[in-house]
């Protein structure tokens, strides 16, 4: 948003109702503009990718796709847009899911009005926006989360770089004929490196080990290889 | 030779109240009441004994996008308040 434009808001929550309220209040301010509405996920992802709006506000709990994927889906197609999900009561679980997800803020629908419009120029000035009493438990769970990918980094360096490339292509859902044949390999060796990258890693299945790079997020180190 | 990592722990007895717009530490030792505003809330809730401030500092940073030295100063400065508070100690 340029200095004295109005920061463009997309709404999406499956009651009419509660858009029109919110939209009421919002187009009552100078720095507010709702450019686009959505009754489920789907729509609020296509009218997000339509509109380029500054700030997404999105109910958790949307039909057909939820608030958490469609997020997922803004933040991807649309990186200049911050989202803030909102949820009927607060929610530790939906917190940390939208957290993850990408959003920028979490509010409940508990909340004033005028706190979902602070929310909105906050995150649009780039805050991270988390009701106070909720902070603790989210960097608790950031945390953990660092120390689970620290933990898989540690495990990782004990792979050869060739290994690393097995895993990458495990993690793509490859087989052993397909690790063959991209790395140039016989299918046995494609095999006898799978199982030394399972041994290594201390999963028992091919499936855990792709789950073993998704879950810590780690897929770019393993790319980073290749490079 | 391996660097010890102090890491803050809350004092069992001690409790956290959370209302509305008030957070409120009750030492029931010493009787004494402590307010906190949401960060030393959050950073309370972080003194599990496994926590080391560096986490807390780097975990802060991520989410907030605040510079490393102001989160540092921050912490250190709550850190140090439980502390002289007698409400924290510390664990190796």
């Amino acid at each position: 948003m340029n200095d004295g434009a109005k920061l463009r808001v997309l709404l999406a929550d499956e009651q009419s109702l509660f858009r029109e309220a919110v939209k009421v209040v919002l187009s009552a301010e100078d720095d507010f503009e709702v450019v686009a509405e959505a009754r489920d996920g789907i729509q609020a992802v296509s009218e997000a990718v339509r509109t380029h709006p500054d700030v997404a506000m999105l109910d958790a709990g949307l039909p057909n796709c939820d608030g958490i994927r469609a997020t997922q889906m803004i933040v991807e197609r649309v990186p200049n847009c911050r989202v803030i999900v909102f949820s009927g009561e607060e929610d530790e679980r939906v917190l940390l899911e939208a957290m993850e997800a990408g959003a920028s803020g979490y509010l409940s629908k508990e909340a004033p009005l005028a706190d979902l419009m602070s929310a909105a120029r906050a995150v649009h000035r780039g805050e991270a926006l988390v009701p106070p009493r909720m902070l603790g438990a989210l960097l608790q769970r950031v945390i953990h989360r660092r120390r689970e990918r620290d933990e898989a980094l540690k495990r990782m360096t004990n792979l050869t770089r060739r290994e690393r490339e097995v895993l990458a292509l495990l993690a793509l859902g490859a087989d052993n004929d397909l690790i063959a044949q991209r790395l140039v390999i016989s299918p046995e060796t494609a095999r006898t490196h799978v199982q030394n990258v399972l041994g290594k890693l201390g999963v028992h299945s091919r499936l855990e080990a792709a789950a073993f790079v998704t879950q810590n997020g780690i897929l770019d180190d393993l790319v980073g290889v290749e490079r | 030779m391996s660097v010890s990592i102090r890491r803050p722990v809350r004092k069992q007895e001690v409790w956290l109240r959370q209302a509305e717009d008030e957070n409120v530490v009750y030492d029931p030792d010493s009787g004494a009441v402590h307010i906190l505003n949401a960060t030393a809330v959050a950073i309370w809730v972080l003194c599990d004994g496994e926590t080391d401030p560096l986490e807390m500092v780097d975990a802060i940073c991520g989410l907030s996008g605040l510079p490393h030295e102001v989160v540092s100063e921050d912490v250190e400065r709550i850190l140090d308040e439980f502390d002289r508070a007698g409400i924290l100690s510390w664990t190796e």
